[in-house]
C-alpha cells in the first residue's frame, strides 16, 4: 500500500499533471488519424477514476491519521470540508465525462476541452485542501482561469465569446479585490496561516473589516451572491453542458467555500458576517427565483435556479456563522452536496436533449422551453431524469431536495430568533414560488404533441443513459433516507467553524 | 526610517491605481481598454502586497507573492486578450455594448 | 405483526408504483390487471390492521440527526383513514380500469394513483410530524401529477398548478410546526405533545396552532383556500373521487383532529376554526347551487361537506368529524364515480346538455340517487346520520360558548345541500333529454366499483358503535372519545333538535319543487347568485396576485442589462454597501 502522504500528494496532482497529457495524447493520436475518435475522453475517465481510487483510499485511511502535507511554507490539510468538496467535483466529473464522450464528439479541440476539465478538478481539490490565504488565491484563480477557458470553450460561437469574456472581467475583477484584501491582512497580522491569523485578529479594526469586505465581494462574485451574479446566466447558459454541471454543481460552491474558510477567521473581529451572509441569502433566493419566472430558455432558467440555490446554501452558512451552531453549516453542506447532484442531473438531462436534438444534427441552437414539449415520448429517460431533477431543486418528496432544504431550513429555524423565523417563512414562500417555473418544466414534457425539434431528434446514445440512471437514483435514494452522505456532511459541517470559538 | 516616508505614497498610489482600474471598468466599452483597466488594478493589489510585506517586517512575503500574482495575472491577462481577438473576429468590433446580446 | 402490515399498506402500493412505471406504456391490459391487484393488496393490508389498532408505537425506522426517528403508530384515527384511503382507492382503480379504457400513458396514471395509495397511508399512520409533512407533500405532488394528467389541455395544467402552489403555501403552516416542536423538544413526536402541550411555550403553540389550522384549510379546500379544488375537477373522474374527494382532502381534517387534544386551549383556535367551517359550508353550498358543471357541483359540495368537519373539530366533535368523514368519503366518492360514468357516456360535464338520462342509464341513476339523498341527509342514508352528529356537536358548543348563530347558519346549510342536491339529480337524470345522444350504462369494472359503495351508503351508519369503540381511550389516549353500542348513538340522534334540521332539508327540497312559485325569491337572490358564481371575488384575489408576481418578474428583469459596465456597477455597489455595513456596525 502506497503511504498516506504520497496518496494525498497523488490526489492534488493527478488530475492537474493530468490535463497536459491528455491533451497531448488525445491531440496526437487523434491527428495521427489511428483513432477513429479521440481517446482524450477515455483518458479523462480514467484518470478521474484512478482519484475517485486515490479518494477513497484517503477517506479510509482519515479514520485513523490527519492528513497534512507540508511542502516549503505551504501546508495542505485533508481535512472534512476537503474530503467533501473533492468527492463532490470528481464524482461530478466523472458524470460529465460520461456524459461528455458523446456530447463533445466532433469538436474541434476535443482534447483541450478534456485536460481543462481535468485541470479543473484539480484545482478544486486543491482548493479545498489549502489553509493559507495567499494558496487559496492561487487555486481559486487556478480553477477561474480553467473556467474561463471552458465557457468560451465554443470559440465559434459568439454567445459563448461574450460570456467568457463578461465571466473573466468580472470574476478578475473580484480577485483583484481579494488580493487587496489580502495585503490589507498580511499588514496587519505578517502571516498567511489561516489558523494562525484567527488566533492573532481578535479586535475590530477598520482595515481588517475592509478586508473582510474585500473577501466577502471578491470571492462573492464567483459564488454568484446578487448584485455580482450577472455572469452566471450568461456562463451557464452558453458554455458546453458538461461545464454548466461543472460550474453549477461545484465551480460556485467553491467559491463559496474558499470565502467561507476566510470569513471564519474573522468571526471574533466582528459578529456582522453572519447577518451579511443572510441577507446574501435572502437576495438571492427573490431574485433568483423572479428572474428564473420568466426565462424561455432551458439553460438560462436552470442558471437562475443555481442563483436561489446558492440562497439556500447561504441562510444554513448564515445561521452557522451568525450564532455559531454547526448544525446550521451540516444542512448548508449536505444541500451543496444535493444540489450539486439536481442540478447536475437537470443540467445534464437538458443537454441530451440538446445533443440528440440539436447537436446531432449540426446545430448549435439553445434549447427553449417550447422545445421540451412531448420530449417525453421519444426521450422517456432523459425526460424522468429532468423531471426527478427539477422536481428536487422544486423541494417536493421524496426527493433528495425535500430532505436537505428542510434540513436548512429547520435548523435556521432552530435557533428560535425571531429574524431567522422570518427569513425561513421567506425562504418557504420562496420555494413555493419556485414551484411556478419548475412544475411547468415537467407538465410540458409528458402527453403534449412533440414539438418539431424533438420530432426530428436523433436517439439517446447508450452512454449517457448510465449516469442520468446514477444520479436519479441517488436523489430518489436520498430523498428515503437523507442520512446516506452524512459521514461526509456531518463532519464537513463542524470542520468549516474552526476558527470561530463558538 | 525610509518605510514611514515612502507609505503613504505608496497607500496613495494604491488607491489611485484601484480607483481608475474600477472606474475604468465602469465607463470604458473597448474590450482592450478593460482588460488594460484590470492590469492596473491588478498592479495596484500589487503594490499593496510589496508593501503589506515590507509593513509586516516581512519583505520576502510581499515579494514572493507579488511574483506570484504577476505570472497569474499575466496569464488571465492573456486569456482576455485571447477572447477579445475572437470576439473582434465574430463580431468585427470590440465595442461591449454592441456585443451584448445576452440579456434578461 | 402490526409493523409489518404497516409497512405492507404503505409498500406494496408503491413497490406496484414503480413497477408500473418500469413496465411502460403498450400493455394496456398487463397495466390495468397488475394496478388492480397492488390495489387491492395494499387495501387488505390496510384492513387487516383495524382489529391490532393501538396507541403503541408500532414501527421505528432510526434516521437521526435532524431528521429523527420515523415513528409509526397504528391507532384507531390512523388504521381507520388508512383503511379508507386503501379501499376507496382500490374501487377507484378497478373503475379506472373501464373509465380509462383506451387513455395513452397509463403506466404514469397507475403509477401516481398508487403512488398517492401509499403515501396517504403513511400520512395519517406516522407519529413523526416531520414524516407527515413528508407524506402531506407526496399527497400534493401526487395531486398535482394528476390533475394535470391531460397535459395537452391549458386548463388541466393550470389546475394541477394551482393546487400545487395552494397546497405547498398551506403547507408551509405544517412544516413551520414541525420546525418548533423540533427546536423546542429535539424532537417529532407527536404523541409527546398530545400527552403535554406545556412542552411548547403557550405563544408557540399558538402559532403551531393557526399553522396547522392553514395547512388544513389549504389541503382541505377551506377558507380562504377554497378556490383550487373546483379547479383540480379537471382531472379524471376516478382521481377527483379518490383524492378530492374521499382522501386527500381529508387530510386537512384529520390534522385538527388528531391535533385538537394539544390545541383545544389555545385562546380563539376551536373559535377559529368552526368559523372557518362555518364561511366554508356556507359559500360552497351557495357555489354549488349556481354552477353547471356536474363535477364542480361534486366539488362545491365536497368543500362545504369538508366545512362541516372542520366546524365539528372546532366544536370538539372530534367523532362526529370523523364519522361524517367516514359516511361523505363512501356517498361522495360513490356520487363522483357515478358521475364520471355520466360524463364517460354523455362526453360532457355540463349539466344544461343532460337530462333525462335516467331511463338510459338504470343502475348509475339508482346508485347517483342514492349517493344523492345521503348527501341531502336524508334519514336512512348515511349522510344523514353523521350530519346530525355533527349539528349535535355544534349545538353543544353554542350551548357553552355562545356560537348560536354558527350553528343556525349550518342548519341553513344543511337545507340549501338539499336544494342544490336535488337541482343537480333533476337536471342530470330526469326532464327531457335535451342531447340526441345514445349512451349506454356503466360498464361491468365501473359497476363493481359502484354497487359496494351503493350498499355502504344505505348501511355504514350501522357501524357507529363499532367505530366508536374503534376510536376511543385505548387506542386515542389523549382525545377522551366515548364508546358506547350503536343503538345508544341512534337514540342520541333521535332527539328534537333533528326534527328542526330535517324540517329545514325538507323545506330545502321543496323549495326546489316550488321554485316556480319561489320566484320573486330567485330574482332577490340573483345579486347573490352573481357573487357566488365569481366565487365571491377568491379568483380574482387569485388571479392579481399571480398577475403581481409575473409583473415584478418581468419588471426585475431590466436589471439584467448584459452590459459589462452595469455589472461591474454591481460589484461595486455591492463593496460599497457591504463596507459600509461593516464600518458602520463596528
Amino acid at each position: 500500500m502506497i503511504a498516506t502522504k504520497t496518496a494525498f500528494t497523488l490526489l492534488i496532482a493527478l488530475p492537474l499533471v493530468a490535463a497536459p497529457l491528455i491533451y497531448l495524447i488525445g491531440r496526437l493520436v487523434y491527428r495521427s488519424g489511428k483513432a477513429k475518435n479521440n481517446p482524450a475522453g477515455w483518458l479523462a475517465l480514467i484518470v478521474l477514476l484512478l482519484t475517485a481510487g486515490l479518494w477513497v483510499l484517503l477517506y479510509l485511511r482519515k479514520k485513523t491519521e490527519t492528513l497534512v502535507l507540508i511542502t516549503g511554507q505551504v501546508t495542505m490539510a485533508g481535512d472534512a470540508v476537503f474530503l467533501l468538496m473533492s468527492i463532490t467535483a470528481i464524482a461530478l466529473g466523472l458524470m460529465v465525462v460520461m456524459f461528455s464522450i458523446f456530447y463533445m464528439r466532433a469538436e474541434p479541440g476535443e482534447e483541450k476541452f478534456y485536460a481543462l476539465l481535468s485541470a479543473n478538478i484539480g484545482s478544486i481539490i486543491g482548493l479545498s485542501a489549502t489553509t493559507d490565504l495567499f494558496n487559496l488565491w492561487v487555486w481559486f484563480e487556478a480553477m477561474a482561469v480553467t473556467t474561463y477557458l471552458l465557457v468560451a470553450f465554443y470559440k465559434d460561437l459568439p454567445g459563448s465569446l461574450e460570456s467568457g469574456i463578461k465571466y473573466l472581467v468580472q470574476s478578475a475583477a473580484g480577485s483583484a479585490l481579494i488580493l487587496i484584501g489580502i495585503a490589507l491582512v498580511v499588514a496587519e497580522t505578517g502571516t498567511l496561516e489561516l489558523n494562525l491569523m484567527a488566533e492573532m485578529l481578535r479586535e475590530p479594526n477598520a482595515l481588517l473589516l475592509a478586508a473582510g469586505g474585500l473577501f466577502l465581494v471578491g470571492f462573492g462574485v464567483k459564488a454568484a451572491l446578487v448584485p455580482m451574479h450577472t455572469w452566471l446566466p450568461d456562463a451557464h447558459s452558453q458554455a458546453p453542458s458538461g461545464i454548466s454541471m461543472m460550474l453549477s454543481g461545484i465551480v460556485i460552491e467553491a467559491g463559496l467555500i474558499a470565502m467561507l474558510r476566510v470569513l471564519g477567521v474573522f468571526l471574533q473581529v466582528t459578529n456582522l458576517f453572519g447577518p451579511l451572509l443572510l441577507g446574501f441569502a435572502a437576495l438571492n433566493m427573490l431574485v433568483g427565483n423572479l428572474m428564473a419566472l420568466r426565462q424561455t430558455e432551458v439553460k438560462r432558467m436552470l442558471a437562475y435556479s443555481s442563483v436561489a440555490q446558492v440562497g439556500y446554501i447561504l441562510l444554513g452558512f448564515g445561521t452557522a456563522f451568525t450564532l455559531g451552531v454547526s448544525d446550521g453549516s451540516i444542512s448548508a453542506f449536505f444541500h451543496l452536496m444535493n444540489h450539486a447532484l439536481m442540478k447536475g442531473l437537470a443540467f445534464m438531462a437538458a443537454g441530451v436533449l440538446i445533443y440528440t436534438l440539436f447537436l446531432r444534427n449540426g446545430s448549435h441552437a439553445t434549447l427553449k422551453v417550447t422545445d421540451l414539449n412531448g420530449a417525453a415520448r421519444k426521450y422517456p429517460l432523459a425526460a424522468l431524469a429532468f423531471s426527478i431533477a427539477v422536481l428536487a431543486l422544486g423541494g417536493l418528496p421524496p426527493l433528495s431536495g425535500f430532505m436537505s432544504k428542510t434540513a436548512v431550513f429547520l435548523t435556521t429555524f432552530y435557533t428560535l430568533n425571531p429574524w431567522m423565523i422570518a427569513l425561513v417563512i421567506f425562504a418557504a414562500l420562496n420555494a413555493v414560488l419556485s414551484l411556478g417555473y419548475y412544475a411547468p418544466l415537467v407538465n410540458r414534457m409528458y402527453r403534449l404533441e412533440a414539438s418539431e425539434a424533438v420530432k426530428n431528434g436523433a436517439p439517446m446514445p447508450w452512454l449517457m443513459a448510465l449516469p442520468l440512471i446514477l444520479m436519479a437514483l441517488l436523489i430518489v435514494v436520498m430523498g428515503f433516507y437523507p442520512m446516506l452522505l452524512s459521514d461526509l456532511f456531518i463532519p464537513a459541517g463542524v470542520n468549516i467553524l474552526p476558527y470561530a470559538g463558538f | 526610517m525610509n518605510s514611514i516616508e515612502i507609505l503613504p505614497v505608496v497607500i496613495a498610489a494604491v488607491f489611485c491605481l484601484l480607483g481608475i482600474g474600477i472606474y475604468a471598468l465602469l465607463v470604458t466599452r473597448n474590450l482592450i481598454k478593460v482588460v488594460v483597466a484590470l492590469q492596473i488594478m491588478v498592479k495596484g493589489a500589487l503594490l499593496a502586497l510589496v508593501a503589506a510585506g515590507r509593513l509586516a517586517g516581512n519583505v520576502d512575503l510581499g515579494q514572493s507573492m507579488a511574483l506570484t500574482v504577476i505570472v497569474a495575472d499575466t496569464i488571465v491577462a492573456v486569456v482576455g486578450l485571447a477572447l477579445a481577438v475572437q470576439i473582434r473576429r465574430h463580431f468585427g468590433t470590440l465595442d461591449l455594448k454592441s456585443i451584448a446580446t445576452l440579456r434578461k | 405483526m402490526l409493523s409489518t402490515l404497516i409497512l405492507l399498506s404503505i409498500g406494496i402500493p408503491w413497490f406496484g408504483a414503480f413497477l408500473l412505471w418500469l413496465a411502460g406504456d403498450g400493455k394496456p391490459r398487463l397495466q390495468h390487471s397488475l394496478a388492480v391487484m397492488f390495489a387491492l393488496g395494499g387495501g387488505a393490508a390496510a384492513l387487516a390492521m383495524i382489529p391490532l389498532a393501538s396507541s403503541e408505537v408500532a414501527l421505528v425506522i432510526p434516521v437521526g440527526a435532524v431528521f429523527g426517528d420515523f415513528t409509526f403508530i397504528a391507532d384507531g384515527l390512523g388504521v381507520f383513514l388508512a383503511a379508507v384511503a386503501a379501499v376507496i382507492g382500490s374501487l377507484a382503480v378497478i373503475f379506472s380500469v373501464d373509465y380509462m379504457h383506451g387513455e395513452h400513458q397509463l403506466s404514469r396514471y397507475y403509477a401516481f394513483v398508487l403512488f398517492f395509495i401509499g403515501g396517504m397511508v403513511g400520512l395519517v399512520l406516522t407519529s413523526n410530524l416531520l414524516l407527515m409533512f413528508f407524506f402531506w407533500e407526496i399527497t400534493a405532488l401526487c395531486s398535482y401529477a394528476l390533475i394535470s394528467f391531460h397535459n395537452d389541455d391549458p386548463k388541466a395544467v393550470a389546475g394541477g398548478m394551482k393546487a400545487l402552489v395552494i397546497t405547498q403555501l398551506g403547507g408551509i403552516g405544517l412544516l413551520l410546526g414541525a420546525l418548533l416542536l423540533f427546536a423546542h423538544t429535539g424532537n417529532y413526536d407527536i404523541t409527546a405533545l398530545l400527552a403535554n402541550p406545556g412542552i411548547l411555550p403557550a405563544g408557540m403553540l399558538a402559532f403551531m396552532a393557526f399553522g396547522a389550522l392553514a395547512a388544513a384549510a389549504a389541503k382541505s379546500a377551506q377558507f380562504p383556500f377554497q378556490t383550487w379544488l373546483p379547479d383540480a375537477m379537471e382531472a379524471p373522474t376516478p382521481i377527483s373521487a379518490l383524492i378530492h374527494a374521499a382522501t386527500m382532502v381529508n387530510a386537512g381534517v384529520y390534522l385538527l383532529a388528531r391535533f385538537y387534544p394539544a390545541f383545544k386551549d389555545v385562546p380563539y383556535w376551536p373559535l377559529a376554526v368552526m368559523l372557518v367551517g362555518v364561511i366554508t359550508a356556507l359559500m360552497a353550498a351557495l357555489m354549488a347551487l349556481s354552477a353547471n358543471d356536474l363535477k364542480r357541483v361534486l366539488a362545491y359540495s365536497t368543500v362545504s361537506q369538508l366545512g362541516y368537519m372542520v366546524y365539528a373539530v372546532g366544536a370538539g366533535g372530534i367523532f362526529a368529524a370523523q364519522f361524517h368523514l367516514f359516511s361523505h368519503a363512501i356517498f361522495k366518492a360513490l356520487l363522483f364515480l357515478s358521475a364520471g360514468a355520466v360524463i364517460h357516456a354523455v362526453g360532457t360535464r355540463d349539466m344544461r346538455e343532460m337530462g333525462g338520462l335516467g331511463r338510459q342509464m338504470p343502475l348509475t341513476r339508482a346508485v347517483f340517487v342514492t349517493g344523492a339523498l345521503a348527501l341531502a341527509g336524508l334519514p336512512i342514508f348515511n349522510g344523514s346520520w353523521s350530519k346530525e352528529l355533527v349539528l349535535e356537536a355544534g349545538l353543544k358548543a353554542a350551548e357553552a360558548g355562545g356560537t348560536l348563530w354558527m350553528y343556525i347558519l349550518m342548519v341553513i346549510t344543511a337545507g340549501l345541500t338539499a336544494l342544490y342536491t336535488f337541482r343537480m339529480v333533476a337536471m342530470v337524470f330526469y326532464g327531457q333529454p335535451r342531447t340526441e345522444r345514445h349512451v349506454h350504462d356503466a360498464g361491468a369494472a365501473m359497476k363493481v366499483a359502484l354497487v359496494p359503495l351503493a350498499l355502504a351508503t344505505l348501511v355504514s351508519w350501522l357501524a357507529v358503535g363499532p367505530f366508536s369503540r374503534l376510536l376511543d381511550e385505548h387506542t386515542l389516549p389523549y382525545h377522551h372519545l366515548e364508546a358506547e353500542p350503536t343503538l345508544v348513538w341512534l337514540k342520541e340522534v333521535l332527539a328534537w333538535p333533528t326534527l328542526i334540521v330535517l324540517a329545514v332539508v325538507a323545506a330545502g327540497i321543496l323549495a326546489w319543487f316550488g321554485r316556480e312559485k319561489l320566484a320573486g325569491i330567485t330574482q332577490f337572490l340573483r345579486g347573490l347568485n352573481w357573487a357566488a358564481s365569481n366565487s365571491f371575488g377568491f379568483e380574482a384575489v387569485n388571479r392579481a396576485v399571480v398577475a403581481a408576481v409575473g409583473w415584478l418578474a418581468e419588471k426585475l428583469r431590466a436589471f439584467q442589462t448584459g452590459q459589462l459596465n452595469w455589472n461591474i456597477f454591481g460589484l461595486a455597489a455591492a463593496l460599497v454597501v457591504v463596507l459600509a455595513i461593516l464600518l458602520a456596525g463596528a
